[in-house]
């Protein structure tokens, strides 16, 4: 309990003021000029730093079962606790360093272990003690310690230090909310209008400021990708295509510094051995496919994975969990100083338990993450402040030298 | 969301009462509602019937069973011929469920469309969302749209208590969230079969369903009502007789209850029932639904009047729905005469239709109009249901698909007049920005793009 509390010490802070647009601006591209291709956009921007630190949040949505991914192959609690679920893997595990083991679909992030380029942190949370998913995510998006949902972490951090950034998504999610330097991109199977429609529109919305500032943005990220072919089979929105488009986003002169991806479908009350043996390979494949994308790029990537919170630690009466509170945190990239297995572990006896049923967080995802971001994008302890007002980074290093 | 970035265009009372709290004109509702906006939208407010020719639950449940019989039966043949014939089994039942899924979807969508009364078909969309289930699993995939339809529908404008119950043995609602299997620790069948419980649903009733998440609950209350409804279950095709919901005593975890701190100590499926129908009449669940009901249908900010209003009425009227609805109609504060909300995907689609009249649209065209701007009916994929919050609508790439549907959608009409289309839509609400544009457009698709895509019909 006293680790809880630590780690969820907060003090309050309110919504950030209403922005200027900047994602256009930094582009050095009026209205009138946008039509594409829009090619050089960003180059002006590029020239001052050749490669630049990229960091990618990937957000699990539904409340990742770590226990079932990061297996503490040690703890003789985890049979008595999870009978069925402890032997419902296919293959064997993956061994990690101290005992811990990776669930056999993540083939991918254990060869990335292995050329220390994975760091797993078990027992983690962003201090939200309650198990709604929803406000859970909102919790872990907005960074502060009053849920937000018109502002959220990354869109303050790339906010200090006038990064850009793109949510794979149709809308923007809180976590990238209160900055103008955010775009979002989404696989669409329609046909692009022509220009004349784009342009007539921009001129009916000069009135209406949002729907003005969101065409600038789309017209503005399709000038980057390009025009949609229209596809009409193909299942949209699969995770390995949005990574591969995410990929795309990121690399070269244009790319941006720093991009959100979500994957939902992680809330396993029942039929989890099948369904997580599906998932992960799911998420295992997409992020395989994003590091293939970034290319060279990777090397000064960081992946961010978290998830809302963590599931029960004992099994329910349906082969799968319900909602708990500590989960675990995959920081990854070429970038990282993997290779091992950090944070606490806390045990998984019924005294060592959070409210004796699930497991025990004992550090924080936020102070982690504000740990990538003062190694990885040169944070100061002041910057970090307006980032998490509540809590501290650690000092612990997670960057490869 | 700033004041400023609002559409700024006054509008009347006819117009609020089609658009904001209908789906939107068709044909001359905006002339039928001037007279008397109120009492218009009032008598809008009518009972819903489905097409019975569509599947129901039980159909699904016995079209399940011969899958799941033909499957075995062709297990015991040769592996050669197993491989060949599992794919027709196994496409054949994927065929019933979808089809099921989208003639019902596709049934619900058309008739909003085409009716007369289109406020109930908006709150139906509401309680279907409030109450949402996904198609995820062969079973859910049959399953889903049928809740509406037989649980939603004939309570729409009754007691939410009544919908409540309904909904939470409905058996669309037990598989979904996992209660169909939930049995109590120390019942029976947990300990002849090893069983347990699973308190999935349990929470999802009251921090979504009823109470919401800062609602006056804890941990020891999720698993108190994940106990009391214990044994609520769904009839196991083959194994059973008929279909449907069922109460499985056995499972019912014994002995008297403590919820909210209430004691329960009735017997049965009487203890789960009286616990649901406490919280439907509990001040946190008047709160929680009369702010959902007018942040859907009145603003991003609903006024705090309003929602004392509606609340008051909840707990006065036995949360009657329709009395609810009425209280809202009554209230100034829903009449604001600016756009407060920007339409959802659903309710832009379902507004185009109705006000361009289109009559021949393929049913699979419509599906992949809300599949691909984001909304695509009973795949929320969470039990909190889409969103009804400008910020998860409004984004650059969900505008841009807006454009190129519309344009696509457009490329259809080219015979209809905008000028007129614009008056059924607006009446005289219409900017004058907004009517040049449109007037001046290049073509006759362009300005019936740039009507659609006018800050007038996308925002109510």
């Amino acid at each position: 309990m006293k680790n809880f509390t630590e780690i969820n010490n907060a003090s309050n802070e309110k919504s950030a003021a209403l922005p200027r647009r900047k994602f256009i601006k930094m582009a050095g591209a009026s209205l009138a000029i946008l039509s594409f291709p829009m090619s050089s956009a960003f180059a002006f921007e590029s020239k001052k730093q050749t490669v630049k630190n990229k960091i990618v949040w990937v957000l699990l949505r539904g409340a990742q079962d770590s226990l079932h991914t990061i297996v503490p192959t040690f703890d003789p609690q985890y049979k008595v606790l999870r009978p069925k679920l402890s032997t419902s893997f296919k293959s064997p595990l993956l061994s990690l360093e101290k005992g811990f083991a990776l669930h056999p679909s993540l083939k991918n992030l254990h060869a990335w272990y292995q050329e220390k380029q994975l760091l797993p942190i078990v027992a983690v949370s962003s201090g939200y003690a309650r198990r709604s998913h929803f406000d859970g995510q909102d919790f872990l998006e907005s960074g502060k310690s009053d849920i937000d949902h018109d502002s959220g972490w990354l869109a303050r951090a790339i906010d200090i230090k006038q990064k850009r950034a793109l949510a794979v998504s149709r809308s923007t999610p809180i976590s990238l909310r209160s900055s103008d330097s955010v775009n979002t991109w989404y696989p669409s199977n329609l046909k692009s209008s022509d220009d004349d429609i784009y342009s007539a529109l921009a001129k009916l919305y000069q009135n209406d400021e949002l729907l003005k500032e969101n065409l600038e943005d789309g017209l503005e990220v399709r000038g980057l990708v390009g025009e949609q072919k229209r596809n009409k089979k193909k299942r949209q929105g699969k995770f390995i295509d949005l990574t591969k488009a995410c990929a795309k986003l990121m690399v070269g002169e244009q790319g941006v510094d720093c991009a959100m991806l979500e994957l939902g479908g992680w809330d396993t009350h029942n039929n989890q051995g099948t369904r997580l043996n599906n998932k992960l390979a799911e998420l295992d494949n997409g992020l395989a496919e994003l590091k293939a994308g970034l290319g060279y790029e990777w090397q000064s990537t960081i992946v961010i994975i978290g998830t809302e919170f963590g599931r029960t630690a004992k099994e329910n009466g349906t082969g799968g969990t319900d909602h708990g509170t500590g989960s675990a945190l995959f920081l990854a990239g070429g970038a990282i100083a993997g290779g091992k297995v950090e944070g606490n572990w806390p045990g998984l006896k019924p005294q060592e338990l959070f409210e004796r049923r699930d497991l025990m967080p004992t550090t924080n995802s936020f102070s982690w993450i504000g740990s990538v971001l003062s190694q990885h994008w040169h944070f100061t302890k002041q910057e970090l402040m307006q980032v998490f007002p509540q809590v501290k980074a650690y000092d612990h290093v997670l960057l490869r030298s | 969301m700033s004041q400023n970035s609002m559409s700024s265009t006054v509008i009347n009372h006819s117009n609020i009462a089609v658009n904001r709290f209908g789906y939107g004109a068709r044909g001359d509702e905006l002339a039928q509602a001037k007279q008397d906006p109120k009492t218009w939208i009032k008598s809008q407010l009518l009972p819903i019937f489905f097409n019975t020719t569509l599947p129901h639950s039980n159909d699904v449940f016995i079209e399940h069973e011969k899958y799941q019989k033909q499957k075995k039966q062709l297990k015991m043949q040769q592996q050669k011929q197993l491989e060949n014939k599992s794919q027709s089994v196994n496409k054949m039942t994927k065929n019933y469920a979808r089809s099921a899924l989208r003639d019902m979807s596709v049934d619900t969508l058309n008739q909003a469309i085409h009716s007369s009364h289109s406020v109930s078909w908006r709150l139906l969309d509401f309680f279907s969302n409030h109450f949402s289930v996904s198609a995820n699993g062969r079973l859910m995939v049959g399953l889903s749209a049928t809740l509406e339809r037989e649980a939603i529908a004939p309570n729409l404008l009754g007691n939410f208590a009544d919908l409540l119950l309904a909904v939470e043995q409905h058996p669309a609602m037990l598989i979904y969230l996992n209660n169909e299997k939930s049995f109590g620790p120390n019942s029976r069948m947990a300990k002849k079969r090893n069983k347990g419980l699973n308190e999935n649903l349990a929470r999802e009733i009251m921090e979504l369903h009823t109470l919401g998440v800062d609602g006056p609950y804890q941990q020891a209350d999720v698993i108190e009502l994940a106990k009391g409804i214990t044994g609520w279950s769904v009839k196991r095709q083959g194994k059973e007789r008929g279909e449907g919901f069922v109460f499985r005593a056995y499972g019912h975890e014994p002995g008297s209850r403590k919820l909210l701190g209430k004691k329960y100590s009735q017997q049965g499926i009487m203890q789960g029932s009286q616990m649901l129908r406490d919280l439907a009449m509990h001040p946190a669940t008047a709160k929680h639904v009369c702010y959902k009901l007018a942040h859907h249908f009145v603003s991003e900010n609903p006024p705090e009047p309003l929602l004392d209003k509606m609340e008051a009425t909840w707990l006065k009227k036995q949360g009657n729905i329709k009395q609810v609805m009425f209280s809202m109609f009554d209230a100034d504060e829903a009449w604001l005469d600016t756009a407060q909300k920007f339409k959802t995907p659903r309710e832009f689609v379902i507004s185009t239709f109705r006000v361009l009249g289109l009559n021949k649209m393929k049913d699979k065209a419509i599906l992949n109009s809300l599949t691909t701007l984001g909304q695509q009916p009973f795949n929320a994929g969470s039990p909190a249901g889409f969103s009804d919050d400008v910020n998860d609508w409004l984004g650059a790439s969900a505008l841009m698909a807006r454009i190129d549907w519309s344009t696509m959608i457009t490329g259809y009409v080219k015979r209809k007049n905008t000028e007129t289309m614009m008056k059924l839509a607006f009446g005289e609400n219409v900017s004058q920005h907004t009517y040049q544009s449109v007037m001046r457009a290049e073509s006759r698709q362009q300005a019936m793009t740039l009507f659609l895509m006018s800050p007038e019909f996308q925002r109510r």
